[in-house]
């Protein structure tokens, strides 16, 4: 019996309201998502929905020092405990509540579960003219044995707010876990929003992420996804510009080693005029590991005086390792300026020569070289501290130790 | 100022989507055609009207039996109202067949035709230099220098003629490059193509002269199923070109047809395509649906370089390929795309790597204006075999007027760690500073665009031969009438 029919079984004991009847049965009908669907082609469930899962999580109790470990040192924490909120902070015109349903998928088939059937996550309004000066951690632990979890979550920005956030989802429970995790935020006119998700899971854990983000007039949003590890990963990325002078920025790090598999899907709809957007991501792919790439930008027809940038650039350190790339531009408006380009090769010989024949071993000037490609994206986190993690996890899985930062 | 020049785009723009299709004359010339639709008798009777031989009615059937069980693909980003296949004429050819081997005897209703398309052949013959073949209605009607060539070997003929004289190279070599089953279009071409060109370098030859074919759709409701194949053996190094037209109707003509390349170890082939069939008048009625399968596959040390200029059909939906299965092979894809009116294009290009140390190189230009679309779909891929592999590819669309579109879908996949990967894209839309940077300097604003859209496809249009360089720039400047001078 696979994830589908556990699903159908356990929505029968539920007691879903009308509509969510409607797009659960929508959601069993398409079922999940197979190579033959365009945006899935690189990309395969097969295997991860014939698992069996526990969809009834057994709570536990957390010890402080689990939490510090995973832990930025962050002040402001939200900390999830098997689908249950047991820790959120008191911040002056912030509300932190745990799930409230709202209505927002998209037209298929995993967000269309999770709209049906999730019931954890969290709620942060933020009111007009706050600048939170704190960044806010969001941590996501799971000790369930085999679980499929669902978080929705949604963050709405008042105007002239800032914001910056952390989350990261770990799984404790040393076993095969997936997570379908929902993320929608609104920026209102004039706000600022930084969104840093750290995935840096257990090699069996499995991870699937949709966050919409709905822009309004001179908004800026930015979203860092940093991916240091996971057996499987896939994030959806969608930002959809409403008004005029928005900017969306984008960047990512994928270092991934072992079997290890990492899909980036970006999608920029660019529905107005004077907007920019900015896209980069890196990939690095070590060992066994496999990487995907979709890039989308979309221009309407009335979007005019667009800048948008996005590149894709790839190392391949072993010749297992493989990369498929799409970055995709679709253009309706023409007084426009788009490009995209993607690279995919190694570490440059020479240089790599150069350092040696001054004394530096071989994994250390690699290293320096891979610091070197990933710092364009490293460099630009605004949080000390996550920059700190991000370049201790980059020595960490390069098997170096460098005495400097960079 | 801006307004001014808001001005003179819009009427630039007015005067591009009322340029007229010059080719679009239609020729009276009494021909030999069967009934509307597609069904196995149909295949049995294209077969015997040409005297094939078993095999080769064996190869149609089995292809029309493989196509009835396929189905249209609509993965392209074109939008366009399906053919009905039983509404095609799937045969049709002038009736009055000339010898082939004096071009004095052509029927003069024909060379009026030719001299209208601008292929003079006699001066061709004289000045250029080329070889022509000419495929008019489905059946090729005359080829010229046959001798020539046979001194040196080379086989120049139409593909019937070629099964009829040399089966032995058309049973080996035909449907290798392009299965029978590979897609839906080239399913149908090979169940019904009647005829295309055939030609055979033998070893270490090179081609004294350039080869080309001119294709052209006459007969009203006919499609037209032409069947290339064009074999390089080992050390030859060849020049093809091909051009095609189509008379200005209402209805929308079929051209579905299979080019197959076959350069064998350290073989050239340089194929080049100046494509300008009926576009449909500006409201998109009528127009040439242009479905081909050109692939080409490349042994050890082979090198294949496709150079297009597109600036017809309606509808187009062609990817000219390279399979790079031998060692140190080269492929590369030049390719001009103009799209105008309400034209639409999904073009591009696939780069297989299969053998070591294999590059491509991939130039792709869109130009799209009016209310057309252009697509650039293209594929790299990298097998785990192909070590030190290199591919750089650049896609480029300039957008003419704020109603048509561009996009660009390229997949990457690159399965070893030696191998490099380069692509990159831009989509702009002619500077206003660039013009007015032209304007300053006594440039007028038609002459600035021009000399704008010409350096922005000088790269592939330098690939073109030479006689074929002349008429690309002449079609680029009827496509865009008014804004090219």
């Amino acid at each position: 019996m696979g994830l589908i029919d556990n699903l159908a079984k356990y929505a029968q004991h539920q007691n879903l309201s009308k509509d969510k009847r409607v797009v659960f049965d929508s959601f069993i009908k398409k079922g999940f998502p197979t190579n033959s669907d365009e945006e899935w082609k690189y990309t395969s469930l097969k295997k991860i929905v014939k698992s069996e899962y526990n969809l009834f999580p057994e709570f536990s109790e957390i010890d402080n020092s689990i939490i510090n470990k995973y832990s930025l040192g962050i002040k402001d924490k939200i900390v999830f405990v098997d689908g249950n909120l047991v820790f959120s902070p008191e911040i002056k015109g912030v509300q932190i509540t745990g799930f409230s349903d709202f209505d927002c998928r998209n037209n298929d088939a995993i967000s269309e579960l999770n709209s049906a059937l999730a019931k954890s996550g969290f709620t942060i309004i933020i009111e007009k003219d706050i600048v939170v000066e704190n960044p806010i951690e969001i941590l996501f632990f799971n000790f369930t044995k085999n679980s499929f979890s669902q978080y929705r979550n949604r963050i709405i920005i008042g105007e002239n707010s800032e914001v910056k956030i952390v989350e990261n989802i770990q799984d404790l429970s040393k076993s095969s876990t997936l997570v379908n995790h929902f993320t929608h935020v609104s920026c209102n006119k004039n706000t600022k929003v930084e969104y840093n998700k750290i995935q840096n899971n257990t090699q069996e854990s499995k991870l699937i992420d949709c966050m919409n983000i709905f822009q309004n007039q001179d908004s800026v949003c930015e979203v860092n996804t940093l991916i240091f590890g996971g057996g499987f990963i896939r994030n959806n990325l969608n930002f959809e510009q409403n008004g005029s002078n928005c900017e969306s920025n984008m960047n990512g790090i994928s270092l991934l080693d072992a079997n290890q598999f990492a899909d980036n899907h970006t999608f920029v709809d660019h529905k107005t005029a004077h907007c920019r957007s900015n896209e980069m991501y890196k990939g690095i792919y070590l060992e066994d590991s496999r990487g995907v790439f979709n890039g989308k930008i979309m221009v309407r027809q009335d979007a005019q005086k667009i800048d948008a940038f996005q590149a894709n650039n790839n190392l391949l350190l072993s010749d297992n390792s493989t990369i498929d790339s799409k970055p995709q531009l679709e253009i309706y408006a023409d007084d426009v300026k788009c490009s995209h380009g993607c690279t995919i090769g190694q570490l440059d010989e020479e240089a790599l020569f150069y350092m040696r024949s001054r004394g530096i071993g071989i994994s250390e000037a690699k290293a320096v070289l891979t610091y070197a490609f990933a710092s364009e994206v490293i460099e630009s986190l605004s949080i000390p501290e996550l920059k700190n993690l991000s370049q201790k996890l980059l020595a960490h899985k390069l098997n170096v130790n460098l005495d400097f930062s960079l | 100022m801006s307004d001014i020049k808001k001005q003179t785009e819009d009427e630039l723009l007015e005067e591009v989507t009322t340029s007229e299709y010059k080719y679009g004359f239609t020729t009276d010339i009494e021909s030999d055609t069967i009934p509307k639709g597609l069904s196995e008798d149909v295949v049995r009777t294209i077969s015997s009207k040409k005297n094939e031989p078993e095999w080769m009615l064996e190869y149609r059937l089995n292809a029309y039996n493989a196509w009835l069980e396929m189905k249209e693909p609509d993965w392209a980003n074109v939008s366009y109202e399906k053919p009905n296949y039983q509404d095609v004429i799937y045969y049709s050819a002038p009736k009055q067949k000339p010898v082939l081997d004096s071009l004095d005897d052509l029927d003069p209703e024909m060379k009026k035709t030719f001299d209208k398309l601008g292929i003079s052949l006699e001066e061709q013959k004289r000045l250029a230099n080329v070889a022509v073949d000419i495929v008019m209605d489905s059946v090729s009607v005359a080829t010229s220098f046959k001798e020539t060539l046979a001194e040196k070997g080379i086989i120049f003929c139409s593909i019937s003629d070629a099964i009829q004289e040399h089966p032995e190279l058309v049973k080996k070599y035909l449907g290798t490059v392009v299965p029978v089953r590979d897609n839906f279009f080239s399913a149908l071409n090979s169940a019904v193509f009647s005829d295309g060109s055939f030609c055979y370098i033998p070893k270490g030859v090179q081609c004294p002269m350039e080869l080309s074919t001119y294709f052209r759709i006459n007969e009203a409701g006919t499609g037209q199923f032409e069947r290339t194949l064009l074999i390089a053996d080992e050390g030859s190094q060849v020049s093809y070109l091909e051009g095609c037209t189509a008379p200005m109707r209402d209805e929308n003509q079929l051209h579905a047809a299979v080019v197959e390349l076959i350069a064998l170890d350290n073989a050239d082939i340089k194929y080049s395509t100046v494509q300008n069939w009926y576009p449909g008048d500006k409201d998109g009625n009528g127009g040439v649906f242009n479905f081909v399968t050109k692939r080409g596959v490349c042994h050890k040390n082979a090198k294949i370089s496709w150079t297009q200029v597109e600036t017809g059909s309606a509808v187009t939906w062609k990817y000219p390929s390279c399979i790079l299965k031998g060692d140190n092979s080269i492929g590369e894809f030049f390719s001009v795309a103009v799209t105008n009116n309400k034209q639409q294009a999904d073009t591009g290009t696939k780069m297989v790597h299969l053998g070591k140390n294999t590059k491509s190189t991939i130039i792709a230009k869109g130009i799209s204006a009016g209310y057309s679309d252009g697509n650039y779909r293209g594929l790299v891929r990298i097998a785990k075999g192909a070590t030190n592999s290199r591919n750089f590819s650049q896609c480029d669309s300039l957008l003419m007027g704020d109603k048509c579109g561009s996009h660009t879908f390229p997949y990457i996949e690159v399965k070893n760690n030696s191998s490099q990967v380069e692509h990159e894209a831009t989509t702009s839309k002619i500077g206003e500073d660039q013009i007015f940077y032209c304007n300053q300097r006594g440039i007028g604003t038609e002459e600035a665009i021009a000399l704008i859209v010409n350096g922005y496809c000088k790269d592939v249009l330098n690939q073109l031969p030479m006689e074929f360089a002349v008429e690309a720039q002449k079609l680029l400047e009827i496509s865009l009438e008014g804004s090219v001078g």
